[in-house]
């Protein structure tokens, strides 16, 4: 095993006894880029080469050299003596959506290619003050518009480092496929309606969609800024604790960060999950979506491998003293796919209304005279389909004549699925669950080009994924076994606003109850 | 010939005077600055930015609503209201729509002419204003230091009836910004922006007709200019048997005349949704108390009390309450003051409003405290000065920052009232006038006053007069 395949708490270790030294952690990792990641994404690819579909391609942007100045900085120290951050020398890679001062940050979209923040996200901040090293920002769906990084304006887009013909899921596909291909031990990715928890499900990594307003959202680039969720995507659950633990809290510069003091989640890691009442819904074993010529509602089960691991994740945890409560009514599951369509395509829209071409960013290069023909002119030109349509869309559902139609009540589905988990997680409630259990996505990772086009069956990919984004709640994916194609499921657990130490000591004990199980040892095929 | 009615509303933007920005730590007011110097990452809309409520926006904006009569929501919300604008750098104000800081509410205008208009209020909401766009030859310029400057909406119901109501609305709105402290209120430099929507109808109707809208005027001499215009023109339009159309007009200051900017046919659809980058806002109780707890008397009140309190007239009172630091000026001089209110009021209209204006000083800033003001009025009744000392006192302890007393006392302006000295002077005048003094004695009494002057004169006014006179009546009698 190189270091590059080490988790983070395992690098602490090695870096704290001096076994190993921040640089060489970070050359480890630069190695580990330079053989599997492929040419970075960019807006002139040209043709795609068979050497492009062996390689990962999850970075847009590496800097090996600034990293690797810092992890000589840290050395230094550690020779001194001198303290360091809790996660000093451990590499990490961002999305391009968290600003980064003076570094570019794209959103993976032609209008913001050549941007420069100015300041750097309040979730990077806090892992470089505790001694991470960026080691990039990783590739994404335009905006973190798509859920599998097809739609990226810097190609070769990310592809799926367990079978590179097939994607890694999005948005955060450049994160699990940096993570899942021994590239970073942590990376940071946004999660609006499953953005983090399916590519993580699809890579056979970690991810935590976290309570909304956990983490700030400060120097994000938004989507839908009342469904955006920062949070970490990483290799088991231990760091997935460490790295939200460096992550959390609250931020003046975010009113919607919560005001809640962030617990120590190490601390009741290993607590196991005695006691603890663990749901299973059937809702969440069939996707429902709408038929588009005819409108008919169809039903779907999840693949049958996916449910099976599910199922098995069940009688581990009850084997380890959980108590499994099964048949637990979602009834409004079906509604939120619908729901986000007209939600996040409002807000997204009014996001977008900035890309003007007037103060940053792209901006045609015909002289116009005209303002309202350079407005058109610059967004036709540098946004890609995925922003268009939700403009489109945004606009059309908050327009005056049909807001009430289709804005204000996809806000009232909202409330409707908030209650369905309120009522599941409710103390004095019929269930008083401490976490339910689902299938992170419907199918394993699917084939580059089998769904992109179609953004209504996109979109379903994400049907298990958004209810917590629309309620609010804390969601956690995790490893859960390996299909009949070879390829990785996700389980997750979904919890009551501010559980994450919950959810932790869960993914934590499944991961100990399924450590000997055979399909722990298979290993990703870039990595074979 | 019919005879027409004036429908008027008044839409208003409110400038508070906070020290920053409503969504950002940049510095509020820019007007002596460069463009684009106060300007940061969340005002000027960069990427990922996040805007974080100023606390102190809510509390002016608390004030005005109470000052309006309006009723305040204990939870109200931000929304989008989206449009595309250079000068707009999120594509999208953040504003307050449908459940704003504060609703319904009134202001009542007494008129010159004796009577009290009541204008109602439609909307009063918090928003963030916008940029501002300078064309220079091809060029389009944008100064983004306005960007994220708190305002205050505030439309009122269509209650005016004549362009001087509206000037005279514009007037008591300004006094009260400024008696609350909330705003600068100076048009001028668009601290107070007013639109005026103005439409005619025949009188005794009560439909509202087809409405223009006059947009950037500064002065509320302006204001009144452009209705009156602008009522003339729908006049005439009508008689010649043409329709009001609704057409948004400019006022063009130097010309003196309206210019019609465009024709509104459509409202624009702003979209509005909720702002999901800032919370509810939540007013608890205790908040609320704190905001409200020093809510001043407000001027109309203070006003009233003065001319019951103190017997003012009208006109003084309404002087003396134009301005709220000169109207705590005036009572405490008063509660100092063991005489007659009207007194202190003489002082200060005439005297002190002079000094206010020469410095450009408020009633607060003087050294001449209303302490040192009633001790110079309470000398002069009791005679230890005399009226034209106390007057030329006032400037001195402005200048000084020194009691009147002591002023009185260092430079020896004090009247003397010493029977010996009066009477050594008196005694010296009567034997050097033995003319004058056979004419009194044959029966011209008035000569008394003639005497009196020479004891004054010989004593550089000094001497009580009245004093001055009883010895000399002694002397010449005897």
């Amino acid at each position: 095993m190189e270091l590059c395949d080490r988790s983070a708490h395992e690098l602490l270790d090695l870096l704290r006894s001096k076994q190993v030294s921040a640089e060489e952690v970070v050359q480890s990792s630069l190695q580990r880029i330079a053989v599997v990641d492929g040419r970075p994404g960019s807006l002139e690819s040209g043709e795609e080469t068979d050497q492009d579909r062996r390689t990962v391609h999850a970075f847009i942007s590496v800097a090996a050299e600034q990293a690797l100045d810092q992890a000589k900085a840290i050395d230094q120290q550690l020779a001194k003596g001198e303290q360091v951050g809790p996660l000093a020398g451990i590499p990490f890679s961002a999305k391009d959506v968290f600003c980064v001062k003076d570094t570019y940050t794209t959103a993976a979209s032609k209008i913001l290619a050549n941007f420069k923040a100015p300041y750097t996200s309040t979730a990077v901040e806090r892992l470089q003050k505790q001694g991470a090293i960026m080691l990039g920002k990783v590739n994404m769906d335009e905006f973190t518009y798509g859920s599998s990084n097809e739609s990226t304006a810097f190609q070769p887009c990310p592809r799926n480092p367990w079978d590179t013909s097939r994607v890694p899921g999005g948005s955060s596909g450049g994160s699990t496929s940096s993570v899942a291909a021994g590239e970073v031990p942590f990376s940071l990715g946004t999660d609006t309606a499953g953005s983090i928890r399916q590519p993580a499900a699809f890579c056979g990594v970690v991810g935590v969609k976290p309570t909304y307003g956990r983490v700030s959202r400060y120097g994000i680039i938004a989507f839908a800024s009342s469904l955006d969720c920062p949070g970490p995507v990483t290799r088991d659950v231990t760091d997935a604790a460490l790295m939200l633990q460096a992550i959390a809290g609250a931020d003046p510069r975010d009113s919607t960060a919560a005001n809640v003091p962030v617990p120590d989640y190490l601390a009741t890691l290993e607590q196991g999950v005695k006691g603890k009442r663990i749901g299973l819904s059937p809702d969440y074993f069939q996707i429902s979506y709408m038929d588009a010529e005819s409108g008919e509602i169809h039903q779907k089960p999840v693949q049958e491998d996916i449910s099976a691991a599910v199922y098995h994740a069940a009688e581990v945890l009850q084997r380890m003293g959980a108590e499994i409560i099964e048949d637990v009514p979602m009834p409004n599951t079906r509604y939120g796919i619908p729901a986000f369509f007209v939600i996040s395509r409002v807000e997204a829209a009014s996001n977008l209304h900035r890309y003007d071409g007037v103060k940053y960013g792209y901006r045609t290069p015909s002289a116009e005279d005209d303002l309202r023909v350079m407005y058109r002119k610059t967004r036709n030109e540098a946004f890609g389909l995925q922003p268009k349509l939700r403009i489109l869309m945004g606009m059309y559902v908050s327009a005056a004549q049909y807001s009430e139609q289709y804005y204000n009540r996809a806000l009232k589905v909202r409330a409707l699925l908030r209650r369905d988990f309120d009522q599941i997680f409710d103390k004095q409630g019929k269930y008083q669950l401490d976490a339910l259990l689902t299938p992170t996505t419907p199918t394993t990772a699917f084939p580059i080009g089998a769904i992109y086009g179609d953004s209504v069956l996109m979109q379903y990919s994400d049907q298990f994924t958004v209810t917590a984004n629309h309620a609010g709640i804390p969601g956690l994916s995790l490893p859960g076994g390996i299909a009949a194609d070879g390829l990785p499921i996700g389980v997750q657990l979904l919890g009551p606003d501010f559980s994450e130490h919950t959810l932790f000591s869960i993914g934590r004990a499944l991961e100990i109850g399924t450590q000997d199980e055979v399909w722990r040892l298979q290993k990703p095929a870039v990595l074979r | 010939m019919t005879e027409y009615e004036v429908v008027i509303g008044l839409e208003t933007h409110i400038q508070l005077n906070t020290k920053t920005k409503i969504f950002c730590a940049c510095k509020a007011d820019s007007w002596d600055d460069e463009p684009n110097t106060n300007i940061c990452p969340v005002c000027t809309g960069l990427p990922g930015v996040l805007p974080v409520l100023n606390k102190a926006v809510v509390e002016k904006g608390v004030l005005l609503a109470k000052a309006m009569h309006s009723d305040i929501r204990m939870r109200s919300f931000f929304d989008r209201k989206n449009y595309f604008y250079p000068d707009l750098p999120k594509g999208y104000q953040i504003s307050q729509y449908d459940l704003s800081l504060a609703s319904g509410g009134y202001l009542d205008i007494p008129m010159p002419e004796g009577y009290t208009r009541r204008v109602t209020i439609h909307k009063l909401h918090m928003e963030e204003d916008a940029g501002k766009t300078k064309n220079a030859g091809n060029l389009r310029l944008i100064d983004f230091n306005r960007c994220g400057v708190p305002l205050v909406e505030m439309v009122t119901g269509p209650d005016l009836r004549s362009a001087n109501e509206a000037a005279q609305y514009l007037i008591r709105l300004r006094q009260l910004l400024r008696w609350l402290d909330i705003s600068e209120a100076d048009m001028e430099k668009g601290h107070l922006r007013c639109d005026a929507n103005v439409s005619i109808r025949p009188k005794g109707s009560h439909q509202l007709f087809t409405k223009t809208e006059i947009k950037n005027v500064n002065s509320i001499d302006n204001v009144k200019n452009a209705i009156e215009h602008e009522v003339e023109r729908q006049i005439r339009e009508v008689e010649a048997g043409n329709r009001v159309q609704a057409w948004t007009l400019d006022w063009d200051e130097e010309k003196n005349e309206l210019r019609k900017m465009r024709s509104k046919e459509t409202e624009a659809d702003y979209r509005y949704f909720r702002e999901p980058d800032l919370l509810p806002l939540d007013l608890t109780q205790a908040w609320l108390d704190e905001i409200l707890a020093d809510f001043p008397e407000l001027p109309l009140e203070r006003k009233a009390r003065f001319i019951s309190e103190y017997k003012l007239p009208e006109y003084d009172a309404d002087i003396l309450t134009g301005e709220r630091n000169l109207s705590d000026y005036f009572e405490s001089a008063v509660q100092h003051y063991a005489g007659d209110p009207k007194k202190v009021s003489n002082y200060l209209m005439n005297d002190i409003l002079r000094m206010l204006n020469e410095s450009g000083k408020t009633a607060n800033q003087l050294q001449l405290t209303p302490t040192f003001l009633a001790e110079i009025l309470t000398m002069v009744d009791a005679g230890q000065i005399n009226t034209s000392t106390g007057k030329g006192l006032l400037e001195k302890v402005e200048t000084s920052a020194k009691s009147p007393r002591k002023i009185v006392e260092e430079e020896g302006l004090g009247l003397v009232s010493d029977d010996s000295a009066i009477r050594a002077v008196a005694e010296k005048i009567v034997a050097a006038n033995p003319k004058e003094v056979e004419t009194f004695r044959a029966g011209k009494e008035s000569l008394i006053g003639w005497f009196t002057g020479q004891v004054m004169r010989e004593m550089r006014g000094k001497a009580d007069p009245k004093m001055a006179t009883k010895i000399l009546m002694e002397l010449l009698k005897k």
